[in-house]
């Protein structure tokens, strides 16, 4: 398999994963907005902090409301983070390793992607967005469903499973990260008895609060969220879950070098995180730091099998 | 109602299916009869259908023209063209004589020039040809093959008489939108594939790669093929990805292809380098190889043509083949037939003049408001004057460019090339059409059954080419019982 293609298969699995995250981050945040009292000071805001985009926000919009928020995140093609962009660039990439996959494959994404093309003025009005929002949702499952349905597992089913693990984990860390903002901002007023409310809207955004229920039988509360987001090994966006698949493809693909054994001790760090009476400060540090591990990870991908220099 | 066919014009050229308004031709007779039962709606949502499918499948060519857009969606015409097998066997046959005549030619050309000196051709044309690559002298590719896609243009002019216009014997493309159409046309119309024996194409990717792998330096073991593409701005892009695919073989750009100092073509994998042995190079010479031709060129492989001069890998076509898609070289080809095969040839040329014999120029430049003008080595029918469509400006300004380089000009009679029903606003009006068969050649020559036809959407519009907004139908051959 060549390098090249290995990467824009990595990449698309990625952009489609983003893709899904964004619509369903936006869907529950919109969600969780219902249930909250108006007079509440907790808005759109929060959603363009958890990826620091408020400056390049702030560069193009004035205020932080509903209708400018959902634009930025979901339309926005000038916003390179935006579900629009994402989906346009895993447009791109699939376009370009089209020998490698399922012709269906290409239709899929080339269809969500033409639906999300001639719709994208709707997503200002809560109720089109809904269904824009469902309609990606359901696209990039079929997309998923389908290559897991139709690919052998070879080298570039182990890159498209890689790729999508590593946005996954890098997602659930950046949710984590809405919830210490939101806590942060709860702590002192009234919010506080919103806060069953707020930590069962992060599972809701990473589909986890059936799985939790199930698992936990306990009150949904802020340490039990976080231990099973972070630790948890059955939930398929729980971190720990993803390094497992992570370490799977990595294993599966030849010239792995340290790789394997870089995500082992990944797998210890994330084991050893404390998610008992962790405080606000304590918590983001540990995400910030989750982070920049992930990052790391995803380098040395790249400079193991992306990046060959041939020595002419 | 009215019919969708009222008012449909025969007496504009040739018409491939309709004798006239109320009278289809014998090829013809199944599909009108089908098309009668369906009314105007259903006719309509038949072609909403295929827009969407094409939206869908993501089928597209890029104009450059189209600023921003690099995926317009391929015109597509559902109405198909229809040739009986009768016919198209001796078309067939035709085609194969032609391209071995031509690979004989481009071998001769490169080797002895037993052709020029038998005096058949002015040597001048060989060494002026921008396409005459010294490089390539010596050089014996597998089966002394030098063109091994070849993609021919025929038209059917109003004496009912396929000539053949071009060859195109560098990298000519369309073919996947020839199997595509046809995927099309089963989604809209697969009734008439019940009732209608028409030829399948879908073979043609197994074909193609056969092809390759007969070409391949080594035959032992397995055969590793790419195809080369200049990337995904390039126009024919999707076509590129679409056979590489369909092949199962490997899309290569030339970023990653590495030549060692063995002279042996790698790729760069996920494994390390890995050996590769046929290049399907949808690149032009000039641009395969900087250390050899335009030094500029980012899209090629350095010491490309090293690997190939050493037998190493197999390119095809085989750099300077290009020497025979010529339109001066064009009017030498049946007499190629008569010298390299002894053979009379089986499709004819449409009378050119060449604009180099200062008697052909005179008349050229004397009755250049009848003729068609083409560049030698254009394609894609950018910088050609189709005299009776073109302005008295434009005229005299085509007589000073011609005067300047006579040699790159050459004048054909304006062909009165036939036409089919094309559906224009739920109606079906006449279209002028050309054909694109694919033929391969390597240790066997094998031809697709039918080719691309190509239409010209705009009304009396003589300019079928997809990069000027030509559109494209499906081709049918069909077995009516006369095998």
């Amino acid at each position: 398999m060549l390098s090249r293609s290995a990467e824009r298969i990595y990449w698309l699995a990625r952009y489609i994963e983003r893709t899904e995250n964004i619509a369903r981050l936006v869907n529950v945040h919109m969600n969780l907005l219902m249930d909250l009292p108006k007079d509440v000071e907790m808005g759109w805001k929060q959603l363009i902090l958890i990826n620091s985009s408020d400056q390049i926000f702030y560069e193009k919009y004035n205020v932080a409301n509903e209708k400018n928020i959902t634009r930025f995140l979901l339309a926005d093609d000038t916003y390179a983070g935006s579900l629009f962009s994402s989906l346009t660039a895993a447009r791109e990439n699939i376009r370009t390793s089209r020998d490698l996959l399922p012709d269906e494959a290409w239709e899929q994404v080339n269809e969500m992607y033409l639906f999300a093309k001639k719709n994208l003025d709707t997503v200002s009005n809560r109720r089109h967005r809904v269904i824009f929002l469902n309609e990606i949702l359901k696209g990039c499952q079929r997309f998923t469903g389908l290559l897991s349905g139709y690919m052998s597992h070879n080298h570039p089913y182990a890159f498209i499973r890689l790729g999508r693990n590593m946005e996954r984990a890098d997602m659930t860390s950046r949710i984590l990260d809405l919830a210490s903002l939101l806590l942060s901002e709860s702590r002192s007023d009234e919010v506080r008895q919103y806060e069953t409310i707020l930590w069962m809207n992060v599972l809701k955004a990473l589909n986890a609060l059936l799985m939790y229920r199930q698992q936990k039988h306990s009150h949904v509360n802020g340490d039990d969220v976080l231990d099973f987001l972070l630790k948890n090994t059955n939930l398929p966006r729980s971190v720990m879950c993803c390094l497992s698949e992570i370490s799977e493809c990595i294993i599966k693909l030849p010239n792995n070098g340290d790789l394997p054994a870089k995500v082992v001790e990944l797998q210890t760090y994330v084991q050893a995180i404390k998610t008992e009476d962790t405080t606000q400060a304590q918590l983001r540090g540990i995400l910030d730091d989750l982070q920049n591990k992930i990052g790391g990870l995803h380098n040395e991908i790249t400079q193991n099998w992306f990046l060959i220099v041939s020595e002419d | 109602m009215k019919s969708i066919w009222e008012n449909y014009k025969t007496d504009v050229a040739y018409d491939e299916l309709m004798f006239s308004e109320y009278q289809s031709r014998p090829v013809s007779h199944q599909l009108c009869r089908y098309l009668d039962t369906l009314k105007k709606e259903d006719i309509d949502k038949r072609k909403a259908a295929a827009e969407l499918a094409i939206m869908e499948m993501g089928i597209s060519f890029t104009v450059y023209s189209d600023e921003g857009n690099i995926d317009r969606a391929w015109p597509f015409d559902i109405i198909p063209r229809i040739i009986a097998a009768k016919e198209w066997r001796i078309i067939e046959k035709g085609l194969k004589q032609r391209l071995t005549a031509l690979n004989c030619f481009i071998s001769d050309v490169y080797g002895e020039q037993a052709f020029i000196k038998a005096g058949k051709m002015p040597g001048e044309i060989v060494n002026s040809s921008k396409n005459f690559r010294k490089e390539c002298v010596g050089m014996k590719p597998k089966h002394n093959v030098w063109a091994n896609i070849c993609g021919t243009d025929l038209v059917r002019d109003k004496d009912g008489i396929m000539y053949v216009l071009e060859d195109n014997l560098r990298v000519p493309s369309g073919v996947s939108y020839m199997l595509e159409n046809r995927v099309i046309t089963k989604r809209v119309f697969p009734e008439l594939f019940q009732d209608i024996d028409i030829q399948p194409i879908d073979d043609y990717p197994t074909r193609l790669h056969e092809m390759l792998t007969s070409i391949a330096p080594h035959q032992n073991g397995q055969v590793t093929c790419a195809v080369l593409t200049p990337g995904i701005y390039n126009s024919a892009y999707f076509e590129h990805a679409y056979l590489a695919q369909q092949m199962g073989a490997q899309l290569v750009e030339g970023g990653d292809l590495v030549v060692k100092d063995d002279d042996c073509v790698y790729m760069k994998t996920i494994q390390g380098l890995e050996k590769v042995d046929v290049i399907y190079r949808r690149i032009d010479d000039d641009f395969l190889d900087p250390e050899v031709f335009r030094k500029d060129s980012t899209l090629g492989v350095k010491g490309l043509m090293r690997a190939w001069k050493a037998g190493n890998v197999a390119l095809a076509n085989a750099p300077g083949a290009g020497v025979a898609d010529d339109k001066v070289v064009y009017a030498y080809v049946p007499e190629m037939i008569r010298y390299f095969l002894n053979e009379e040839p089986i499709l004819p040329n449409v009378p050119t003049y060449l604009c180099s014999n200062p008697d052909d120029l005179e008349y050229v430049l004397d009755h250049l408001a009848e003729l068609v003008v083409k560049p030698a080595n254009e394609s894609g029918g950018y910088g050609m004057l189709v005299g009776p469509h073109a302005t008295e400006k434009e005229v005299a300004s085509f007589r000073d460019i011609i005067k300047k380089d006579p040699r790159n000009y050459i004048a054909q009679p304006t062909l009165s090339i036939s036409t089919a029903p094309t559906l224009c606003k739920s109606k079906l009006e006449p279209r002028h059409i050309d054909l694109r068969p694919f033929i391969l050649q390597g240790q066997d020559t094998f031809v697709t059954a039918g080719g691309l036809t190509r239409v010209a959407l705009k009304k009396g519009s003589l300019v079928v080419n997809s990069s000027q907004g030509g559109g494209s139908k499906d081709t049918w051959i069909i077995n009516m019982g006369d095998k």
